[in-house]
């Protein structure tokens, strides 16, 4: 990287000097480890989607890159064109999610994707960054302008994407962003009982999903009843095997055989691919990777003034810190078993690009700036 | 670094002293700050904020910590045994009761011979298989695979490497330690091992058919591995069966040599221990090679001893005669009438080379006379004939712990009429197998009828009672009989020196689809030679069957049992004998020879009465009449040499049998 002076006074400069480059570096490495398991999972992949190998790999690497240009790209902005790009994303996500009702495609008995040439985009992977910014501005704006009713009109907006995930039905992705507003909340300083309320409620939802979802029942019998039904239980199973054959060191690149048995294993069980092939160490040095970008971003949080960046990095971060915990604990059956791609490193286009929307609102938001330069 | 200061920002400096005041109530230097209420609330927020972001950071930093956990026991601490994925998919395939009982056994049990002599042993081995998915180029990993296992099929494995649909196909089931290393040291991705265990038999074509053999999941499909195919899997300890290998590699050796030489198509040949019914040797051409039991054709796994079901013919002789003595009807000085053949509907009973002439019991046996023994059997009556044959095994399967063993093919009852009663007598119209005649013979040499066993009897262990089946000085008789077949009638050839065989030959006419089987220019036979060694103290049954042999040059063109099986027999006696501890006896041969001594016209005594008691009279029951010859008051010749110094000074002994007697 060519060094910049701390003179230069370009775009580019200034955003040297002043963005996270810790945390940039962090996502760096995610996408690092991105490249090196879809080399992985590329030929169980391929073999399955019915595609070449290459074709595969090539789209692999321009989404990977795409994510990465998204995220400086992003980053770039000032954190007021944040604000506007995550309402203009928000209410574009939203239409399409409502558009999958009716031109999705059906996958697993779920309509969440739109096909595009080249790429079936999942709308609500969007909707979680954008949702995260809007809610935090709606709930900032509310607390300095009086008489706004800023909170109100976020429940509102939550509760219009709660209504529609649950009708697709997308009961992780639901839960996601439900955990994320509920962090926000909290951190705005949400009444302790409103709190304890809301985690109760939080504890009803999940007990009325087992009830009224087969998939999740399904999933959660397996989880308590490990050995019960073969079916259900095959797959957190086979990744446990996995990570057991993998060891400390691992069986090395392309030893792994979880990829050939497992359907989801370069996007749900990426983890339990990377257990096998590469061992506990490297595992461990991903868990650190995400566990660093997200400390890091919620402590870092503690010397910002602004309320809107304050809220808006903490959706963004604990949408991200969630996603990955879910991924990761369900492929070591920490968890019941939920289909949630680990950010950056399971294949996929779109779920990339989502995630590099995200964290490079983030990066625009935690940039150091002079205290007016706020929204 | 934002470059506003704190929102809480409580002044580092020393708070300024006020004139009169507590030094606790000093305020901050800087007095002229305005702080609005909104800010002030705003402030107060971010405060509280600020408390809840670190407890939200600490609840992240326990959910990843909790991964770490479960990351740590998943990996090093508790990790579950690596599952492949060929296992699913077999199990796809085979039935989960049967890949339980694999799993469960560790190794299936050896069989021995009664020697100790490995039979079938299960060695574990590794089988090579790929994924064809992860192959990158089959035409080169067939090439190298090749190179280190030269056995390998080279278009075949290319063409199952090539096969993508497919995530698991075997190259080959078994590989040494070595081909694995050197296959392993290739490093052609997609290619990988499993441990398995194969059954291996390392006599290869001995007693193949008694072994059965097994299939690919090691169970037992024919012969001892299937009779026995729970016992293997659950006890471990190997599983000693009765038979020698070197005594059932003579019989072997002899039959197989019979059979080129007179161009037979098969034949069997058996050795049972008289006492215990342990077969030492049964064995059955053509065989096969046990370890490729999935390549014999169904010709070779016939087992012709206990399955194949043949016209016993004159071997059947011992019976009617032992059960015409034994009935007390008929006496061994009866003369019966062989002059005229006897004519029944369209049947016509004849001799074969016969005497034409009036002929005594002895005499019927030594000249094998069809038309004596139909006499002998119509003097006896069908229902006792039936009852005997029925108490002699006849009737049932005989009870050796193999799933080939068959059912004798019998007339019923209703239609057991005066010709069936006749023909059975010289071993027509009933079919039973090589194993009941020795069965028969051996109880006829012994008047006590046992239960043939393939498994060895446990050493110590006393010998089955066994059921006395005729009275001893029947059996007696019958000795010197079959003694007298060798000496004086057609079994000469199967004379050994010193060893007293006595036997019965039997040539039958084989039995088709069509009734008897005939050829062209002569008939299809089956020649049989049962007998017994030594006559002075019965020890094994010898049995030579040569199925469809050809008459040669040397036998005059005879295809007949005492040129045929006779020699056969009496070679294996001779071979046979030495190994198993016995000596010739030539020293005491006047005596034994004497002993054994019946007349082929035994005069009658003058209190007996004249001619066989009829068949309506009753059934004369005790006193019976006295022989004319004494039970033999001699032990056995020379059975079992129990003090090898004893034999050695104490008889001339050829110099080949105590070498085998030392390493008994």
């Amino acid at each position: 990287m060519p060094t910049l002076s701390r003179a230069d006074n370009s775009i580019l400069g200034r955003w040297w000097w002043t963005v996270d480059r810790w945390t940039l570096g962090a996502i760096g490495v995610l996408i690092g480890f991105g490249y090196i398991m879809m080399l992985a999972a590329s030929p169980a992949v391929a073999e399955r989607i019915g595609s070449s190998r290459d074709i595969f790999i090539l789209k692999q690497v321009f989404f990977l890159a795409a994510a990465g240009g998204v995220v400086v790209a992003v980053s770039l902005l000032s954190p007021r064109s944040i604000r506007r790009v995550a309402i203009i994303g928000c209410i574009i996500a939203l239409a399409l999610t409502v558009a999958t009702m009716f031109i999705g495609v059906e996958i697993k008995g779920a309509r969440r994707w739109i096909a595009l040439p080249g790429l079936s985009v999942q709308p609500s992977e969007f909707l979680k960054p954008c949702f995260a910014v809007v809610a935090a501005w709606l709930i900032s704006e509310g607390r300095r302008t009086p008489r706004f009713p800023g909170k109100l009109l976020a429940i509102g907006v939550f509760l219009a994407i709660a209504l529609l995930l649950k009708s697709q039905p997308d009961v992780g992705m639901l839960a996601v962003i439900s955990a994320v507003f509920f962090a926000q909340l909290y951190i705005d300083g949400l009444n302790l009982f409103l709190v304890a309320m809301l985690l109760i409620t939080a504890a009803f939802g999940g007990v009325g999903a087992y009830m009224f979802f087969p998939h999740v029942q399904r999933r959660v019998e397996a989880f308590l009843h490990p050995g019960n039904g073969i079916g259900t239980d095959y797959q957190p199973r086979t990744a446990l095997e996995a990570f057991g054959n993998g060891g400390l060191l691992g069986r090395g690149p392309g030893e792994g055989h979880v990829k050939d048995v497992l359907p989801d294993a370069h996007a749900d069980f990426v983890f339990a691919v990377a257990g096998e092939e590469f061992g506990m160490i490297v595992c461990l040095i991903i868990i650190a990777v995400f566990g660093f970008i997200v400390l890091r971003g919620l402590l870092r949080l503690l010397k910002e003034q602004d309320l809107f960046v304050v809220l808006s990095c903490t959706g963004l971060v604990a949408g991200f810190g969630l996603q990955a915990f879910i991924n990761m604990a369900s492929s070591l059956q920490l968890i019941p078993t939920k289909g949630m791609t680990l950010p950056l490193i399971s294949y996929g286009g779109s779920s990339a690009l989502a995630v590099a929307i995200g964290m490079g609102m983030l990066l625009a938001l935690t940039r150091r700036r002079h205290h007016a330069d706020a929204a | 670094m934002t470059d506003a200061p704190p929102a809480n920002a409580i002044p580092r400096e020393t708070p300024a002293w006020r004139r009169g005041a507590a030094t606790g109530d000093a305020v901050p230097r800087i007095e002229m700050v305005r702080v609005t209420q909104p800010d002030l609330q705003r402030r107060g927020a971010l405060e509280k904020t600020r408390g809840r972001l670190v407890y939200a950071a600490f609840g992240f930093g326990l959910l990843f910590l909790a991964v770490i956990a479960k990351l740590a026991d998943a990996t090093i601490l508790q990790p579950l045994a690596p599952h492949r994925p060929e296992k699913s998919i077999e199990a796809l395939f085979t039935a989960p009761k049967q890949s339980n009982s694999t799993m469960a056994a560790a190794q299936r049990a050896m069989i021995t011979d009664r020697n100790g002599q490995i039979l079938a042993i299960s060695l574990p081995t590794v089988a090579v298989f790929a994924d064809p998915r992860q192959i990158i180029d089959p035409a080169d990993a067939a090439h190298r695979l090749k190179q280190v296992l030269p056995r390998l099929n080279e278009d075949e494995a290319r063409t199952r490497l090539s096969d993508t649909n497919r995530q698991f196909v075997y190259l080959e089931r078994q590989i040494t330690p070595r081909e694995q290393l050197a296959i392993n040291n290739l490093g052609i991705p997609g290619i990988d091992f499993r441990p398995t265990e194969q059954r291996h038999y390392p006599m290869g074509r001995t007693a193949s058919q008694v072994l059965g053999g097994t299939d690919v999941d090691e169970h037992g499909v024919a012969g001892v591995e299937k009779y026995f195919d729970r016992r293997l899997f659950d006890d471990n300890t190997p599983l000693r069966l009765s038979l020698d290998v070197r005594v059932q590699a003579v019989v072997r050796d002899e039959l197989s040599k019979a059979i080129d030489f007179f161009q037979a198509i098969g034949g069997c040949g058996i050795v049972m221990d008289v006492r215990t019914g342990e077969v030492l040797a049964m064995v059955s051409l053509p065989d096969y090679d046990a370890n490729d039991y999935r390549k014999a054709i169904d010709d070779q796994k016939f087992n012709r001893a206990v399955t194949g079901m043949y016209e016993p013919g004159s071997t059947f002789k011992l019976q009617t005669a032992s059960m015409a003595l034994d009935s007390g009807i008929v006496h061994i000085w009866d003369k019966f009438d062989a002059a005229h053949d006897i004519h029944i509907g369209r049947f016509t009973i004849s001799d074969f080379e016969g005497k034409h002439r009036i002929l005594y019991l002895p005499e019927v046996l030594a000249y094998s006379s069809n038309l004596g023994a139909a006499r002998i059997a119509e003097t006896v009556g069908g229902e006792r004939q039936r009852a005997w044959l029925r108490s002699m095994g006849m009737f049932a399967r005989v009870g050796i712990e193999l799933p080939e063993a068959g059912l004798p093919i019998i007339q019923p009852a209703s239609a057991w009429k005066e010709i069936v009663t006749m023909t059975v007598a010289f071993g027509h119209g009933i079919s039973v197998s090589p194993l009941h005649v020795v069965r028969g013979t051996a109880a006829v040499a012994t008047g006590v009828l046992q239960r043939p066993t393939i498994v060895a009897l446990p050493p110590g262990d006393r010998p089955p009672a066994g059921a006395p089946v005729m009275e001893p000085a029947v059996a007696d008789t019958m000795r010197r009989l079959m003694r007298l077949v060798v000496t004086d009638g057609f079994g000469k050839q199967a004379e050994v020196a010193g060893y007293y065989p006595g036997g019965k030959t039997g040539t039958a006419e084989k039995v088709g689809k069509h009734g008897y089987k005939r050829g062209f220019k002569e008939n299809f036979n089956v020649a049989a030679f049962t007998s017994v060694f030594p006559m002075n103290g019965p020890r094994y049954a010898v049995y030579m069957m040569v199925d469809e042999p050809h008459g040669n040059k040397s036998t005059y063109g005879y295809s007949t049992a005492g040129w045929v099986a006779a020699p056969a027999a009496g070679r294996v006696i001779a071979r046979v004998a030495p190994m198993l501890g016995m000596l010739p006896d030539t020293q005491d041969a006047p005596q034994i020879n004497q002993a054994l001594y019946i007349p082929l016209q035994p005069a009658r005594p003058p209190a007996a009465p004249r001619g066989p008691v009829t068949a309506g009279s009753p059934p004369a029951p005790a006193p019976r009449p006295a022989l004319t010859l004494p039970v033999s008051p001699l032990a056995p010749a020379r059975p079992i040499a129990r003090d090898p110094r004893h034999e050695a000074a104490s008889s001339p002994a050829p110099a080949a049998a105590a070498p085998s007697l030392a390493a008994r």
